[in-house]
């Protein structure tokens, strides 16, 4: 934030005196205005009536606008739906009825003309309540009076046929009755005259009637007579089979001229068989046939025969057709005028639903332009009062409180509208400057001078105290880093014990197996002396033959022997002084040390160590050492544990070698020493498996092993050149994947000044 | 697809069904007969139903098949086709028949089968021959028993031929479908004995005007007369021949009903031959025959046993087999599947096999000759009188 310069009556304090002579007195009073202004809850209050009139004012629009458009939706509700609703009715109810007429005309049962008579007369009668609801309320009384008459006509029509084939339906009934009953007779006749056909055929050729009958004589059976009677018999079965096609053919008949020359051939066919019949001998009369012969002619011509019905049906279907065909012009001008008021109350219910629908529109962008003004008018005023006036410099406020307790009282509060004052009367621009204070000035513009006031008073003595305290802090973190060192040396102190204790572990078989060899001499040569005592024993208890001569031979004899234990004994003493000398934790004392000896030492302890765990383990050893090197002072304790760690490292390697390669492999070290201008150097070699080189920059990093997880700390090499820098030596590696490693170490003949003011202190 | 479509399919499919499983399942199986009860075939028509009651009564009085009683309904068609087609759909829509059983006739059944073949009801054991009732891919509901027209006139030319060496052969036949099956098979059989018809002559059915017919027949001097037509009009003619002293072989087929034949003709019916498609009625060495016998006479101790009664009865017991076969819930479909898949049945000693192309049970021809006292006798071979 860009702190503008500070003026005015704040600025007193940010001068160049140094804090500490500042006193708190020096802070003035910030100015307190007490006279009228307008305060934060009578703008708040403000604001939220303006919001109510714009809220007021958008009701009282809405209703407006819905009371315009319900006025239109009642109109539509109460006067054009209920029009339109009739009107449609009045179109789908005449079309029943015009269907009628159709209807009535190809009716083919009693029961389907019937229904269909109710059916119209009930839409008729529905139709004429409809019209009535229609005239009631509006004003279509050319259209409904125009639908009215059409209506009268064709019911006019439709009475005449509803009668007309009401009455063709039962002539359809009697004929049907009549095709049933012709085709018995038929059937009859048929089986009748076939009968006596064969017969008299028979009789004429054989001249038998019955069984049992004597046979006729030729003249008899061959008269004319029995001629004649089988030539009628032939025409009565012919006639009658003509007529009754002839019927058949009057049934289907669909043209009524052509009926009467059908009528007058079925009459003629009539008289042919009814002659025929007549003229038959007696005996071949029968009443059975006679009497179907009867009801055929009846059938055909009586007065309800079937032509007469068949004429009468043909013309009622005539006239029929013609009223339909009238009845369909006039049921073309209804479908016109019904059709014409459904549009004229479809045109009104449009209007009506198109005025209704304007009014809400209206009412719509009149609600939405005012809710995007009080929207727009909301978010300004929330804008420019809220977020500009109020919360900026709230937020201002805060952080500058926060500033505060953060410790930082150097920043003087700045707000906006702290810094106009109410101008004097007569100034330049007063009327401005007075409307700008008015603004301003409320209670966010107290606080803000309020914690001006605090902030200064604060900031006085947070100076005073600030020396004081540093002081403080800084010896209490010197004594913190004293003690960390302390730790650090402990603990470090510690870590090299522990080592020591570890190799010392690893060297205790070697150890055992180096005093073992002295303890045997000791052990056999006590035994001698003792036999040798015995000996001068029984010498001197020859005492008339003391060969003194004798006792003194086994006397010397015995002294040679003791001096071996005591030489064995010194041996082993010496070993196991060695051994203190190395575990002794206390700190290491430089001393001239043959390092020649110190390493064989210790080859040796770590080969017997590592045998000890695997005693089919053998290695062969070669010395190349430098015969006349100088003792040299160094710390043995520590170079011991040198030797020891890269003799141990070559050992073990060697042997892990060995376990993986069969056969002819013979691990091998080589040590060496030379003394050269101004150092020693030593050379450990084995053939084992040798170093990758990914490892080997590695190696003498803390913690890095190449053995299995538990064999080893991953801290020899480490403490190694640890060790070797204190002595100002150094370490190399040198070696081949596969064939071997071989390790340098070199020693400054010259021992480094610790070396030297540690003898010194030893030697006061 | 929307589950109400699923509903609305499942119903369509579902109710063809439904009527016939619910009278399936009502305590008694009811068969339907239409059939000469009167007129001139009546005796055909009352012989199957008194054989048809038989096999029913048997079946009933050991507790019905799978506990369910066996009914007959016989309605009367007086071998008229119009009435056969009534007759039909009053029994399958009114009667709510199982199946339809024992018809008499040819062109009543020719009129009546395809009523119950539409509604999928089984037609059993119709009393004709005629060759279009045994093409099973068509009329997959119709179960015949007897041979077929096509055999018995192959057997009486095979007889004729090679028994008496006649080859003057003559037809005497009903102008109607069932003459006409008659005559198609005759002919057939002549042609391949390398033979034709010398005359073919017919009468108009349910007349007896015949006698025009059997003057052609002697006036083309025909050995032998095979004759398809009814046993009156038969009998008349053969009694007319008697009379002329016109004495040819006289063969008729079986659906002749050979009782009413014998008594009609009397002493003139001696050396008769009618082919059988059933076994002698009284040769109770067979098994079924016997119980057919039993069963007759525990319904109507008068009674004698026929040809035609014995038809009725055969019809009735596979009937009666093929609802055994069916299981205890027989629905159509599963009576006509359980006689397709049953292979041989044996009706104790008449032998009946179908398969899914052959509904006609038996192959059997037998030749029955009237003897001098007017009684059937069972013969294997013609000979001259």
């Amino acid at each position: 934030m860009n702190e503008p310069p500070p003026t005015g009556p704040t600025n007193s304090t940010d001068s160049g005196a140094p804090p500490l002579q500042v006193k708190p007195t020096a802070i003035e009073e910030p100015e307190r205005e007490r006279k009228f202004r307008v305060g934060i809850g009578a703008r708040l209050y403000f604001l939220l009536f303006g919001a109510v009139v714009l809220m007021g004012g958008a009701t009282v629009l809405a209703y407006f606008t819905f009371n315009e458009t319900l006025q239109h939706e009642i109109r539509l509700a109460e006067y054009s739906m209920p029009n339109l609703i009739n009107s449609v009715d009045v179109a789908r109810k005449s079309a029943v009825v015009v269907n009628g007429a159709f209807r009535l005309v190809s009716a083919s049962s009693k029961e389907e003309h019937t229904a269909v008579v109710e059916a119209t007369a009930r839409e008729i009668a529905s139709l004429e309540n409809t019209i009535l609801e229609l005239e009631a309320r509006s004003a279509f009384d050319e259209q409904t009076r125009l639908i009215r008459s059409n209506l009268e006509e064709l019911g006019t029509h439709l009475d005449v046929i509803k009668e007309s084939s009401a009455r063709r339906l039962e002539i359809d009934r009697a004929l049907n009755v009549f095709i049933d009953e012709l085709g018995e007779t038929t059937r009859r006749v048929e089986r009748l005259l076939v009968q006596a056909i064969d017969d008299q055929a028979f009789y004429l050729v054989s001249g038998l009637r019955q069984l049992d009958d004597k046979v006729d004589s030729i003249r008899k059976r061959a008269s004319e007579d029995e001629l004649t009677a089988y030539r009628n018999l032939i025409t009565v079965n012919q006639s009658s089979n003509l007529a009754v096609l002839l019927l058949d053919e009057v049934l289907v008949l669909a043209d009524r001229q052509f009926l009467t020359p059908l009528e007058e051939r079925f009459q003629s066919a009539v008289r042919n068989f009814i002659q025929a019949y007549a003229k038959l001998p007696e005996s071949m009369q029968n009443d059975l046939l006679e009497e179907n012969l009867t009801r055929l002619d009846e059938i055909g011509e009586g007065p309800e025969g079937v032509i007469k019905l068949r004429m009468e049906a043909l013309l009622r279907l005539e006239q029929e057709q013609e009223t339909l065909a009238q009845a369909r012009t006039t049921s073309e001008s209804l479908v016109s005028e019904v059709n014409n008021l459904v549009e004229q109350i479809n045109e009104e219910a449009i209007q009506s639903s198109e005025a209704s629908r304007a009014a809400a529109q209206t009412g719509i962008l009149l609600l939405i332009l005012l809710n995007v003004f009080g929207t727009i008018g909301a978010f300004g005023l929330g804008s420019l009062f809220v977020r500009r006036y109020l919360v900026r410099r709230l937020v201002g406020l805060a952080s500058a409180m926060r500033e505060m307790a953060s410790g930082d009282l150097e920043v003087p509060v700045q707000v906006e509208g702290t810094r106009i004052v109410r101008p004097v009367k007569g100034s330049a621009h007063y009327l401005t400057q007075n409307i700008k204070y008015l603004i301003w000035n409320d209670e966010v513009t107290d606080m803000a001078r309020a914690l001006e006031v605090f902030r200064r008073y604060a900031h006085e003595v947070q100076r005073l105290n600030l020396v004081e305290k540093l002081a403080e802090e800084l010896d209490a973190k010197n004594e913190n880093l004293e003690h960390a060192l302390e730790n650090l040396k402990a603990a470090q102190e510690q870590v090299v014990a522990e080592q020591k204790l570890a190799s010392l572990g690893q060297l205790t078989a070697g150890v055992a197996h180096e005093i073992k060899n002295p303890l045997n001499f000791v052990n056999n040569f006590a035994n001698v002396s003792i036999e040798m005592a015995d000996e001068i024993d029984d010498l001197m208890k020859q005492q008339d033959s003391l060969d003194l001569e004798e006792v003194r031979s086994i006397l010397d004899e015995l002294r040679t022997s003791l001096g071996k234990i005591k030489e064995h004994g010194k041996r082993a003493d010496d070993i196991v002084r060695s051994m203190l000398e190395h575990s002794r934790s206390k700190e290491g004392e430089w001393r001239k040390t043959n390092l020649n000896a110190l390493l064989k030492q210790y080859v040796d302890l770590s080969y017997h160590a590592l045998r000890a765990e695997d005693n089919s383990f053998n290695a062969e050893m070669k010395e190349d050492l430098d015969a006349n090197m100088e003792e040299i002072v160094v710390v043995p304790q520590d170079i011991c544990r040198v030797f020891l760690n890269l003799v141990n490292n070559a050992f073990q390697a060697m042997h892990e070698k060995q376990q993986k390669v069969d056969g002819d492999y013979l691990p091998t070290l080589s040590i060496s020493s030379r003394q050269l201008e101004d150092h020693v150097a030593f050379s450990i070699r084995d053939n084992g498996p040798g170093i990758p080189d990914d490892v080997r920059d590695k190696i003498f990093e803390p913690f890095v092993t190449t053995k299995e997880p538990g064999k080893g700390t991953g801290l020899g090499l480490s403490l190694t050149t640890d060790i070797l820098l204190r002595h100002g030596g150094s370490i190399q590696v040198d070696t081949a994947v596969g064939h071997y490693t071989e390790m340098r170490v070199l020693l400054p003949l010259e021992p480094p000044a610790e070396a030297l003011s540690s003898m010194e202190d030893k030697t006061e | 697809m929307k589950i109400w479509m699923i509903l609305v399919l499942l119903l369509v499919l579902v109710a063809p069904w439904g009527p016939a499983q619910a009278e399936s399942n009502q305590q008694k199986i009811v068969f339907g007969q239409s059939a000469a009860l009167t007129g001139p075939a009546r005796a055909l028509g009352i012989g199957m139903r008194l054989g048809l009651h038989a096999a029913f009564s048997e079946v009933n009085r050991k507790g019905g098949v799978h506990g369910r009683l066996l009914h007959l309904e016989s309605l009367d068609d007086r071998y008229e086709p119009e009435a056969a087609i009534a007759n039909t759909r009053t029994l399958i829509e009114q009667n709510k028949v199982f199946a339809l059983i024992g018809a008499v006739g040819t062109p009543t059944s020719k009129s009546a089968q395809p009523v119950a073949t539409e509604a999928g009801v089984p037609y059993i054991a119709p009393f004709t021959g005629a060759e279009f009732l045994r093409d099973a891919k068509k009329r997959p509901n119709v179960v015949n028993v007897r041979a077929s027209y096509y055999q018995e006139t192959e057997e009486m030319v095979v007889r004729l031929h090679e028994d008496l060496g006649i080859d003057r052969i003559s037809i005497f036949y009903q102008n109607d479908s069932f003459g006409q099956a008659g005559l198609n098979g005759l002919r057939r059989a002549v042609n391949r004995h390398g033979l034709s018809l010398i005359e073919e002559v017919y009468y108009t059915r349910n007349t007896e005007a015949v006698k025009i017919a059997l003057l052609d027949l002697r006036q083309a001097n025909a050995e032998a007369v095979v004759i398809v037509g009814a046993y009156k009009p038969a009998a008349t003619m053969i009694r007319w021949a008697r009379r002329l002293n016109f004495n040819p072989y006289f063969i008729n087929i079986s659906f002749i009903g050979s009782a009413a034949l014998a008594k009609a003709l009397g002493p003139d019916g001696t050396g008769v031959y009618v082919t059988q498609v059933v076994p002698f009625p009284r040769d109770t060495t067979l098994p079924i025959v016997a119980q057919y016998q039993k069963a007759l006479k525990k319904i109507d101790v008068n009674s004698k046993p026929s040809f035609v009664s014995l038809e009725g009865y055969l019809a009735g017991r596979i009937a009666i087999e093929g609802l055994r076969l069916a299981g205890p819930d027989p629905t159509r479909e599963s009576f006509l599947h359980a006689l397709t898949q049953a292979g041989d049945i044996d009706l104790g000693g008449f032998r009946l096999r179908y398969g899914v192309d052959d509904n006609q049970g038996s192959d059997r021809v037998y030749l029955t000759r009237i003897d001098k006292r007017g009684r059937f006798q069972s013969v294997n071979k013609m000979s001259a009188p």
